[in-house]
């Protein structure tokens, strides 16, 4: 009853094409689920903070299933490199069926540390014809600071470095590398289950290939992998015939770079001719002895998310969506980093790349384009022995913030942005499992940058340590430079980082590692968005539902947006609000 | 026809309200469809009702058996029709609604938004208190903040309140104290607890649970009152029964103080039907597969149980290619049946993209204007144009001659705006139209099977729907099932499942356990007062002792992990007493069992076990069960004649195996009795649906007067 297709790839069929393409990406789907249902760490089985894709055996990203933005060109730019450099070292085709490659060197254009990566080859008929590969972003990978997060000088500092070695030989576990890995990390049992849980994805990857491949033959799914790279770079390319066409720059700075006070300095050049777009970061201050700097590979997952988002968001990604994109970036800033710099801070650099490419293009699209965002990944880490279990913990996560002002809407309210698309870990699950109590997780008021159209509200959370002295680190920024408000809109608030030890809180700055002591409690507030359009142009209604919800206070609505509100009642009161609007016209 | 009893089930759907009359003596079925209406479903309902009744000549004293299915919780929901509800939470944590995952629903759409709370912040109150994760008291509950909280609620006019604490899973103390203080100040008030409603850890989904409920606690006790108000008037008196989201039933007391249970009532009752329809044939496992207007539904059946999910979400439909983004929905942590909807209906639109891709789906033309070929002015061909345009569907006889459908306009819409921007003709674009949304579908029965470790050769299909029989003989080939089960009336069929299934109430409590440390003791009297209170509900709901079963289940893990997967325990294993559900021996042993079985699911579900990592147990599950006598279903003999009585001639009908039109036999549904067999390429007419039969394939009819389709020649 299974029937062989029997039909010839002279010419394409474009419904074979449309079946053929959504099996391919449903194959690594299935990989995300399974990663995600077996893994062991929040981050990854809660938070998400992991993707899939399948890679053709020439190196070429042809599906992915990915949780994360910040992963969609990491996986289809490490693959080719790492394959390559293996097989340098030990011979051509030396790579075999049940082998897995681990990888999460910066240096080699992974991401940061924790991202590690697993690469398994896929062979049919003996042939090899692709690879599976997940990239899942580990609890911890050793270095200065639980979760691995922290600011050191150079990478040596930030954790275990995985060239790319054998994970998998032959289908058997390397044990002598998985110890090698875990005895240089704090979270033995969540990375070892991750790891686990990155082995089944990739499994069950190949078996859907396979299945595909017995289908449809090698060489009828080789043709249609080629046209389906055809067909994302011709709609590309036809989206970009549309988009406006000249050079449009922006530049901005991230607070620090961890280790000295200095801002780092971004910026960049958009260039769109009507069939390619090309991205110059020249001007970019040079790398830094810190953790704020990116690889080439995340800044050009940057500006391909930005793109993307820019485009008809159906088209496919593969490899055909990267040809159009042109990214100039001067090695040795901080945007393309050189040994031995840190990287740990690589994806806040990316995020707020974002940022600043959609100012670049707020002029010339108005309408495609958010203000200033949260701006930055944010991350939070803390871990030390648990005193109920005895055992090393370590915990990461991520926390939310405001989105920006568009021009027909208000940005939403504490939610992730750009590249990074991370849940959040539930309350009592994190409780449960951690020696840690968390008194607030609220949104807060007042932060969003006032507009026509309002940025989102940053969002608090306050943890307290119980029964133990925890180290705990932020690795976050916009403490200093809040999220531009655009075309007449306000700035955002800017985020703060707080230590409240003995009644008295002490501001921490948006990059620190303290040693906490029992009963002490960091409280964070991140970053609201920047507003849209000109404060006191906004619906007076609106910013009374705002007051109504204390969401904004009354003087607020007052002093950025005149609106006055009637006391004692829920009513806008026009007289004043005229008056006053008509003093901040002025 | 007096004496003999009837079972009456009405089910509303979005278009069509279909109810079933079934007598009990006999066997007889008559169906009735009328129009739904959307703004007051209860007259729908009353219509169908009388609509069954006068045409079968039954009086309504002789119903003995009443079930009804829904959507009425869902509408009010996604409609944003729910009257004011307020949230009480902890101190700290009143903003859980609006941070709710803190995820965007799509990733790359700089135009998104965030799900709307159902509770406005300023109606979101926090009361001072606090437990920690093991249910102890860590601040006492101020009750004056309730009592304040409670003026203010009645300051607002609110009339239905949502409680959630931190940690009211581990212990209700402060979420029940709460309740009886409100209650003290508005005797009035409608009071949802998550500690009764759903009383699982991780708190957002335990609050969006409850607060669901809240909201559509009086928009459904309201829509029940009147129903039975009406029910009152017409002279029936038997108990109103609704289906819930898991495939049982409850009375409508029950319903309207848990409605949360009922959110998916209506498509859950497909599931139970196909259920229903394949045991009498003795097929345990199964998939459902049901084509409708605008989308296609797939669900599991295994072991003759419908797969359940404690991760749905409200208002979000399920979409392929869309990876693991969620938060598009509201999410409950009710048990649903298990069911993957795709955009894949006979109203489904066909158009050429950008980059001259051929697409189908999920955008539809619905029923107004529909597809071109109704004639009411649509102009976008869709998945029946060209079904249509292959010669699948009998263009004189769609709904039994009803509507003429019109050929040539939909030959037209295809090649204008499908054939001729990628060069080809109407009948290879038709042709290329069905397969992108078979390939659609398999997408579905693939996320239902394959994905979670269940092997489609070892599985049945039922089909229905009015497109559903058209399209399966394809997707079985493709997906290699081996057998195909079209029931009578494809187009009712779904409401049969109202009549065929039992009462059924959830229990669950989350208690993290290591397994080696499990007391098993503590577990038992867990189990015991879980079943405790799944007894009295029963009782109140008029089920005798006899007819009550307690299944037990725990959800475990691997020590770490977050997703649990579930493994009922065996009565086998527990019962050493008599079966009266109350002296059940849980030792040890069985606990051991249970672990065991768990890395074998483990395994089946994601391909890996680890017998030697340290497994948790988490939730610990109890299903009650009141059983309800199932109605008798129609024989149909067989006549004497063969099978070329039922013959009505041929046509050419086009069969993407073949390439091309083939001479087609066409057959009258009516007319096939038991023991006839058509052998493919055939095409079988009745009333509300049309099977496609393909060649190399063969088409029995069973006692039932059910078509078993399967690989095989002409008899």
């Amino acid at each position: 009853m299974p029937q062989r297709e029997s039909r010839t790839v002279s010419s394409v069929d474009p419904v074979l094409f449309e079946v053929i393409r959504n099996a391919l990406v449903e194959a690594t789907e299935e990989m995300s689920v399974t990663l995600q249902r077996t893994a062991y760490s929040t981050n990854i089985k809660t938070r998400l903070d992991y993707s899939c894709a399948f890679v053709d055996a020439n190196g070429r990203m042809i599906a992915q299933a990915f949780c994360q933005p910040a992963h969609l060109v990491t996986i289809g730019r490490l693959v080719p490199r790492a394959v390559a450099e293996y097989e340098a070292e030990h011979g051509q085709g030396t790579l075999g069926p049940g082998d897995g490659l681990l990888v999460n060197d910066p240096h080699r254009q992974a991401s940061h540390l924790n991202d590690v990566f697993l690469i398994t080859p896929f062979f049919h008929e003996g042939e090899l014809t692709g690879y599976v590969a997940n990239c899942c972003h580990h609890v911890d990978v050793g270095g200065g600071a639980p979760a691995s997060i922290g600011a050191f000088r150079e990478i040596y500092q930030e954790g275990i470095i995985l060239p790319v070695v054998k994970l998998f030989d032959g289908g058997d576990l390397v044990d002598d590398v998985l110890k090698l890995m875990l005895a240089n990390v704090r979270a033995k049992k969540e990375v070892a289950g991750d790891l686990r849980a990155q082995h089944a994805a990739n499994e069950i990857g190949l078996r859907r290939l396979s299945a595909l491949w017995e289908r449809y033959g090698a060489e009828m799914l080789g043709s249609y992998m080629e046209r389906m790279i055809e067909y994302s770079e011709r709609r590309l390319r036809a989206e970009l015939a549309e988009l406006p066409r000249g050079e449009f720059a922006a530049e901005g700075c991230l607070d620090d770079d961890g280790i000295t006070g200095e801002p780092v300095h971004l910026k960049v050049r958009i260039r769109f001719d009507g069939s390619t777009a090309r991205f110059d970061f020249t001007g970019t201050d040079p790398q830094r002895a810190a953790p704020m700097n990116c690889n080439l590979t995340q800044c050009f997952t940057a500006c391909v998310y930005v793109l993307k988002c820019l485009v008809d968001p159906d088209i496919p990604l593969n490899e055909g969506f990267y040809r159009p994109i042109e990214v100039v970036a001067p090695e040795g800033s901080a945007v393309n980093v050189r040994p031995p710099a840190g990287v740990v801070g690589g994806w806040e650099v990316a995020m707020r790349l974002c940022d600043i490419m959609f100012r670049a293009l707020a002029g010339p699209m108005p309408e495609r384009v958010p203000a200033g965002t949260k701006g930055m990944i944010c991350h939070v880490g803390f871990g030390g022995e648990d005193p109920g279990t005895g055992e090393y913990y370590c915990f990461l996560e991520t926390l939310a913030g405001g989105y920006g002002g568009r021009h027909d809407a208000d940005g939403p309210d504490a939610v992730q942005t750009h590249i990074q698309n991370t849940q959040n870990a539930p309350i009592e699950e994190t409780e449960l499992n951690y020696p840690v109590r968390i008194h607030e997780y609220s949104l807060v008021p007042d932060s969003e940058g006032a507009g026509r159209r309002r940025g989102g509200l940053a969002l608090c959370r306050e943890y307290e340590f119980v029964g133990h002295e925890p180290t705990f680190t932020t690795l976050a920024d916009r403490a200093r430079f809040p999220a531009h408000g655009l075309h007449g809109g306000g700035d955002g608030k800017v985020a703060s980082y707080r230590l409240i030890s003995g009644g008295e809180a002490r501001d921490l700055g948006s990059k620190a590692t303290v040693q906490l002591a029992t009963g002490d409690r960091v409280r964070i507030e991140t970053a609201g968005g920047g507003g849209f359009g000109p404060a006191h142009e906004r619906d007076p209604d609106a910013v009374l539902r705002d007051v109504r919800e204390g969401k904004i206070s009354r003087a607020r609505a007052r002093a950025a947006y005149g609106v006055a509100i009637q006391p004692g009642e829920w009513t806008v009161d026009l007289a004043e609000t005229r008056r006053l609007r008509r003093a901040q016209g002025r | 026809m007096t004496g003999n009893q009837f079972h009456l089930g009405i089910d509303v759907g979005g278009t069509f309200t279909d109810a079933v009359l079934i007598c009990e003596e006999t066997g007889r079925i008559d169906t009735a469809k009328v129009p739904s209406t959307p703004a007051d479903p209860s007259i729908g309902f009353m219509a169908a009702l009388e609509r069954a009744l006068e045409g079968s000549a039954v009086d309504p004293g002789a119903i003995a058996h009443l079930v009804h299915g829904t959507t009425v919780a869902t509408n009010s929901l996604i409609e944003g029709k729910t009257p004011r509800t307020a949230f009480v939470t902890t101190e700290g944590f009143g903003d859980m609604l609006e941070i709710a995952r803190q995820v965007r629903p799509s990733l790359y759409d700089v135009h998104f938004e965030k799900l709307r709370p159902l509770v406005p912040r300023d109606l979101c109150y926090e009361v001072p208190e606090r437990l920690d994760a093991a249910g102890d008291v860590l601040r006492p509950l101020d009750e004056d903040a309730v009592r304040e909280i409670a003026a203010a609620l009645r300051a607002r006019e609110v009339r239905s309140v949502a409680v959630c604490l931190l940690h009211g899973y581990a212990n209700p103390v402060h979420e029940e104290r709460v309740a009886e203080i409100l209650r003290e100040e508005d005797p009035g008030l409608l009071i949802s607890l998550s500690s009764s409603v759903c009383p699982e850890f991780r708190e957002y989904f335990r609050a969006s649970t409850c607060v669901i409920n809240a909201c559509i606690v009086p928009v459904v006790a309201r829509y029940l009152a009147g129903i039975e108000d009406g029910l009152g008037r017409a002279g029936l008196d038997a108990e109103l029964l609704v289906m819930q989201s898991n495939g049982g039933v409850l009375t409508a007391e029950q319903a309207a103080s848990k409605p949360v249970f009922m959110v998916e009532s209506g498509p859950a009752a497909g599931v139970v039907s196909a259920n229903f329809i394949a045991g009498q044939l003795g097929h345990a496992d199964l998939i459902s597969f049901d084509m409708g207007g605008t989308t296609a539904k797939a669900g599991l059946v295994l072991d003759g149980r419908p797969r359940v999910t404690k991760e749905y979400e409200v208002g979000a439909q399920a979409q392929p290619g869309q990876g693991m983004t969620r938060a598009a929905g509201y999410p409950i942590r009710t048990p649903v049946i298990d069911l993957v909807e795709v955009g894949a209906g006979g109203g489904s639109l066909a158009w050429v993209d950008a980059g001259g891709g051929l697409r189908v789906g999920p955008r539809s033309a619905g029923a107004d204007p529909g597809p071109i070929c109704y004639g009411k002015g649509g102009t976008e061909p869709t998945i029946t144009d060209a079904n249509l345009v292959l010669g699948r569907l009998n263009p004189d006889y769609f709904l039994g001659g009803e509507m003429a459908l019109d050929v040539d306009a939909a030959a037209a819409g295809i090649r204008e705006r499908c054939a001729e921007p990628l060069g080809l003709d109407p009948v290879e674009a038709a042709n290329g139209i069905i397969e992108i949304a078979n390939a659609t579908m398999i997408n579905a029965l693939r996320l239902v099977t394959v994905r979670r470790g269940n092997d489609p050769r070892e599985l049945t299909m039922v089909a229905f729907g009015g497109a559903g029989p058209l399209h399966a003989n394809r997707l079985c080939m493709e997906m290699q099932i081996p057998t195909l089960v079209v029931p009578p009336s494809p187009g009712t069929a779904s409401a049969l499942g109202l009549l065929v299934t039992d009462l059924r109430h959830e229990f669950s409590r989350t208690r993290v356990t290591a397994a080696d440390e499990a007391d098993a003791a503590r577990i038992r009297s867990l189990f015991e007062t879980m079943e405790e209170e799944g007894r009295r509900t029963l009782r109140r709901e008029g089920a005798a002792p006899e007819d009550m079963e307690f299944r037990r289940g725990i959800e475990m893990r691997y020590a770490g992990q977050s997703s649990e997967v579930p493994v009922a325990l065996p009565r086998e294993g527990l019962d050493d007493g008599p079966d009266d559900g109350s002296d059940r021996k849980l030792d040890t042993a069985t606990l051991a069992d249970a672990v065991r079985r768990f890395h074998v699911e483990h395994e089946r579900a994601y391909g890996h076990g680890y017998p030697e990592q340290p497994v948790e147990l988490v939730n610990f599950t109890v299903t009650a069960i009141g059983r309800i006598a199932r109605p008798r279903l129609p024989r149909i003999d067989s006549n004497g004649k063969g099978v070329s009585d039922a013959r009505r001639g041929t046509r050419r009908v086009f069969f993407a195996d073949a390439g091309d039109f083939v001479e087609t036999a066409i057959y009258d549904r009516a007319r096939l009795r038991a023991g006839h067999a058509v052998a493919g390429p055939a095409v079988i007419e009745e009333v509300d649906s049309t099977t496609l039969v393909h060649a190399g394939y063969r088409a029995t009819v069973d006692e039932f007067g059910n078509l078993l389709i399967a690989p095989g020649d002409a008899a």
